[in-house]
Order: structure tokens, then C-alpha cells, then sequence
């Protein structure tokens, strides 16, 4: 980066949690943050199993449902609603590389989520009364919730109507069609997450065979992060903005 | 392209050049083979609804690619060169604007985006679009006029060459609309490159020295509202003539070569003519002969709205 480049990161940055998230969608984000501690405190609800409890209401509730979505809510805010909006341009028009920019915003995004869902997903460990997978739950839902955003930023830099995509991939692609087929389990934050998850909880019941677990998982939810963010820059380069009335 | 400079279209030390533009989306063709340039100074760009203007101010500032020929701004495209960006602003007609800012924030990260160092520029820009007052209330809670201006001050911070504006006094009050048209000239007459695309059309003649008119996507006509008129010279024009006596100026008229029609209503005479420059040299002549004394003399369709009308028609 260059010295200019490395004096407007901050306003790129900081005009994330200013502009791009207002009260509105913030309210919208307590959702998922409320419904990861509703999971923790519904895995409580079985006696004497608190580990398995919490791993079960992990893989379905957190990492299956309230992470994907809270991630998602992040990062459609943080790039496509704008294009949306037609607010993009002041941001689009300026000397700011796309790399410059995916990275600022994907950042922006990041310490949202990293500030909001994750210490809910580890507070709900708490909660459920297994502190010990505190640690892994956390670590877990960081890594996922990067590479999440990552891929919605992706999808706001490509299409138009980026919750709606965002939304399919979530569900069509992650949840179904990841749950059958392990190659594309391999790809998906949702999955590489969990499997993160159950690594370093050395958790059996969500292990699923032929998905690196663990830190390996981690690593390759970075490989995905980078890869997002690759793409992205490149979709910023081909987008049209057309106006939010087209 | 300094060589189609005698083309009005085209203008001598051109800062935005459009070659053979085309931009459709789907089947939609919104721009077909447009070719026109801007120099410094301000360019008034008119056309109807969904003639092409938003389209053609998106291309020149790369916000949309073009399926056919070539944008150039400041000499390079401004698609592919992103540091031009920082000599170059536009202020978009939708209102959309970042609701939980406030124009002072907006004008800062402007500023910051664009690498502007003074600080001072920030409390400048704000002042010159009358935003003072209200720098740290946030954007939401702003009128559609007062989004406008806050959008311009956001431009205005980088001190741009060229600057594009679509439909800038759109929800402006009275008063604001004076004071930023006299700051568009000022900028203009500063060298620097101003488009402005606008409905007001009696503005836009106020405002720009050279006129664009953009119709189904295609250059309609160029040049001063004037040169646009003086060229349709196959379409009569009408002018209005008041006198002590109106038969009789009527009667006399109706001998006159270059003189069309006369209509004699309750204001006056409307006569339509092939030329008014030979009928304004007759006038007096024909006045003294008949002896008849001339109170008025008016250009009933000079206006950019009969000129606009005329060649959209």
C-alpha cells in the first residue's frame, strides 16, 4: 500500500459502523446475536449433557442458522445494500484501488460480527455451562464469520439483488446441497466453520468425514476469505452502477 | 478530435471526449453512436425523460461501461484509470445519500478518499453549497434540496476539474437555485469542466453557455440555444409585435417575403417568419412607410423550451 493509500484506509474503514450499518439494521442484527444465546440457553435445558447439548445447538443453531445469518446481515450492509441504495458512487468515484476497497469494507464487516455474534457464540458456551468449548466455539465462529462475509461481499460486488443471492446460497447451496455433497462442504463457511468447531472441541457427533478439521479448517477458511476477496475486487472492476431506480 | 472542433458538438481543448458511444442494457438501447466533447466552461446536457443524459453522465465518470466506443476524461478512461478519479465528481440526480452521516462527515471522507490534505477545504465546501448551519445534523433527517447541496459540497471538496451534475437544483428552494447556479458559473468560468443535466430548462439557459441535447440516445443537436435555433432555419419563427395599430402592421406584413403567417389576437401580432433576422431588418423600414409606431418586439420561441421542444419533436 501506498502512504496514501494507508491514510484514507481509516476513513474507508471507519465509514463502515458510520454508514453502512445504521440503527435500523444494527436492530436487525440483535436477531441472530439473541437467537445464538437462546441456543446456548435452550442446550442447557438438558440435564447432566452439557457439552453435547451445546454441540448439538452449535452445529444446528449457530453454526447452521444464526452465524450465516447474522454474517449476512453484516455483509450485504456492507457493501451490496449500498449498491442498492445508489449510495455506492461516493465511494466508487475516487483514486481507492478495488483491493483498497474490498479489504476495507470486508474489515469494516468483520469487526462487527467480530464485536457482536462471536462473543455471543461464546458467551452462549457459558451459558449452557460448557465454558471448556468457550475457547472453540469462539475461534470458530471468527474464522466462519470472516469467510461468510468475505462471500457476501462477493455476491454484493456481482449482483444486484445481493440479500436475495446471499440468501440462496445460505440456504440452496450451504444447507442443502452442502449437506449431501461433501465437495461442496469443503467450500462452504457454514460447513468449514462447524468443522473448526468440532476440531478444536474434539467434538465426534459434528465431525463429518473427508472436511479438514480443526486448524486445518481455519486455514482453509482463510484460503476462502482470500478467495472472496480476489473475486470481489475483480466483480467492483465490471460492476455497473446504474442508479437505484434502475 | 480537434478536428471536428467546427463541429458543434465538439469543442477545442476538449477535457471529455465521447467517441461513438453505445450503452444498452438487455434490449433497452439507452446510448447509440454518441459522439460529442466538453471543454472548460458549463455544458448544459437536456433531453427528455429516458433520452440517454443520466446514462451518458454515468459513462463519462466510468460508473457504467460502454458496449461500443470510448470515453476519455482528462485523457484517459476513466473505467480503467482509477486516479483520475480524484480530478473528477459527480453529483448522481437520485437522493440517495448515507442517512446516518452528517455533510460534514460526508465532505471529510470525501476528502480523505480523494487525498485532500487542507482541513480547511472541508468547512469551504460546506459553506459554498450554504450548509454551515447544519454541518453535524445527520443527512436523514434532510430535505431533498439540502441532500442535493451536501452532495455537491462533496464533490466540491476535491476541487475537481470536471464535474458532473445530474439534475443538481432538483428540491432546491428559490433562492438556493440562484446561488448555485451563480456558483456553477463561477466554477465554469474558472476552467473548469461543468455538465449539468436538468428539466429547468429556463435554468439551464441561465446556466450554460453551450447546450447538449440527447434524444432516444442520440445526439439531437449542439451548441448555444441560439446556433440550435438559427439552425432549424427550414421551421418558421414565431415573433410578437405590438404597435398603435395592429391592422394595419397586419396588412403590411402579409408583403413581406420572409413573413410566413400573422395571427392577430388580443396582445398582438404572432407572425411566423422563415428568417427574423430579415424581418427584424424590415420592420422599421415598413413601420416609417405605413406610419405606424412599434411598441414591441419579441422572440416568442428563442427559449431553450421552444428550442427543446423543437428538436425532441
Amino acid at each position: 500500500m501506498t502512504a496514501l493509500a494507508l491514510r484514507r484506509f481509516p476513513a474507508l474503514l471507519g465509514y463502515v459502523p458510520r454508514a453502512c450499518l445504521p440503527p435500523r439494521r444494527l436492530a436487525v442484527l440483535a436477531l441472530p446475536c439473541l437467537t445464538i444465546l437462546a441456543s446456548g440457553l435452550l442446550a442447557r435445558a438438558i440435564e447432566g449433557r452439557a457439552t453435547a447439548g451445546f454441540a448439538d445447538a452449535a452445529g444446528l443453531g449457530i453454526f447452521g442458522l444464526a452465524m450465516p445469518l447474522g454474517a449476512l446481515v453484516i455483509g450485504d450492509a456492507v457493501l451490496g445494500a449500498e449498491v442498492r441504495a445508489g449510495t455506492f458512487p461516493f465511494t466508487w468515484l475516487s483514486p481507492v484501488r478495488f483491493p483498497e476497497l474490498v479489504l476495507a469494507r470486508w474489515l469494516g464487516g468483520w469487526l462487527l460480527a467480530l464485536a457482536t455474534l462471536v462473543p455471543c457464540a461464546g458467551l452462549a458456551a457459558v451459558l449452557t455451562g460448557a465454558p471448556s468449548l468457550a475457547w472453540s466455539v469462539i475461534v470458530a465462529s471468527a474464522a466462519g464469520a470472516a469467510a461468510h462475509i468475505a462471500l457476501f461481499v462477493l455476491i454484493g460486488c456481482v449482483t444486484r439483488r445481493a440479500a436475495v443471492w446471499s440468501l440462496a446460497v445460505v440456504f440452496v447451496v450451504e444447507r442443502l446441497l452442502g449437506a449431501v455433497l461433501s465437495g461442496i462442504a469443503q467450500l462452504s463457511p457454514t460447513w468449514q466453520g462447524r468443522a473448526v468447531f468440532a476440531g478444536l472441541g474434539d467434538l465426534r457427533d459434528l465431525r463429518r468425514s473427508g472436511i479438514p478439521e480443526g486448524w486445518d479448517a481455519v486455514v482453509r477458511l482463510g484460503l476462502i476469505t482470500v478467495a472472496c476477496l480476489a473475486l470481489a475486487s475483480l466483480g467492483l472492476r465490471r460492476l455497473q452502477l446504474t442508479g437505484a431506480r434502475d | 478530435m480537434s478536428a471536428l472542433a467546427t463541429d458543434p458538438a465538439f469543442v477545442d481543448g476538449a477535457t471529455v471526449e465521447v467517441d461513438e458511444v453505445s450503452v444498452w442494457f438487455g434490449p433497452k438501447v439507452a446510448l447509440s453512436e454518441l459522439s460529442c466533447s466538453f471543454g472548460p466552461g458549463v455544458t448544459g446536457l437536456l433531453g427528455p425523460n429516458g433520452a440517454g443524459k443520466t446514462t451518458l453522465m454515468r459513462a463519462i465518470c466510468g460508473l457504467i461501461p460502454t458496449r461500443r466506443g470510448q470515453v476519455s476524461v482528462l485523457g484517459v478512461d476513466p473505467r480503467a484509470d482509477r486516479d483520475v478519479h480524484a480530478r473528477i465528481a459527480l453529483v448522481p440526480e437520485e437522493d440517495a445519500v448515507p442517512e446516518a452521516l452528517t455533510p460534514r462527515q460526508l465532505v471529510r471522507y470525501r476528502a480523505a478518499l480523494t487525498g485532500v490534505d487542507d482541513r480547511d477545504a472541508v468547512d469551504r465546501a460546506i459553506a459554498q453549497v450554504a450548509l454551515t448551519d447544519v454541518a453535524d445534523r445527520r443527512l436523514g433527517g434532510f430535505s431533498k434540496g439540502m441532500r442535493q447541496r451536501a452532495k455537491i459540497a462533496a464533490t466540491l471538496v476535491s476541487d475537481p476539474e470536471v464535474l458532473v451534475l445530474d439534475e443538481p437544483l432538483n428540491g432546491a428552494d428559490p433562492v438556493q437555485r440562484v446561488a448555485l447556479i451563480e456558483l456553477f458559473q463561477r466554477l465554469g468560468a474558472a476552467g473548469r469542466t461543468v455538465i449539468v443535466s436538468s428539466h429547468v430548462l429556463h435554468e439551464v439557459e441561465r446556466l450554460a453557455d453551450r447546450v447538449i441535447v440527447v434524444v432516444h440516445g442520440r445526439l439531437a443537436a449542439a451548441g448555444s440555444h441560439r446556433a440550435i435555433r438559427e439552425a432549424m432555419a427550414d421551421r418558421p419563427r414565431r415573433v410578437l409585435l405590438r404597435s398603435d395599430d395592429d391592422r394595419a402592421l397586419a396588412r403590411s406584413l402579409l408583403g413581406l417575403e420572409p413573413v410566413v403567417s400573422v395571427e392577430l389576437g388580443d396582445i398582438g401580432l404572432t407572425v411566423a417568419t422563415k428568417s427574423a433576422a430579415e424581418l427584424a431588418l424590415a420592420l422599421p423600414r415598413l413601420a416609417r412607410d405605413h406610419d405606424i409606431r412599434l411598441r414591441e418586439v419579441r422572440a416568442l420561441d428563442a427559449s431553450l423550451e421552444s428550442v427543446f421542444a423543437e428538436v425532441t419533436r
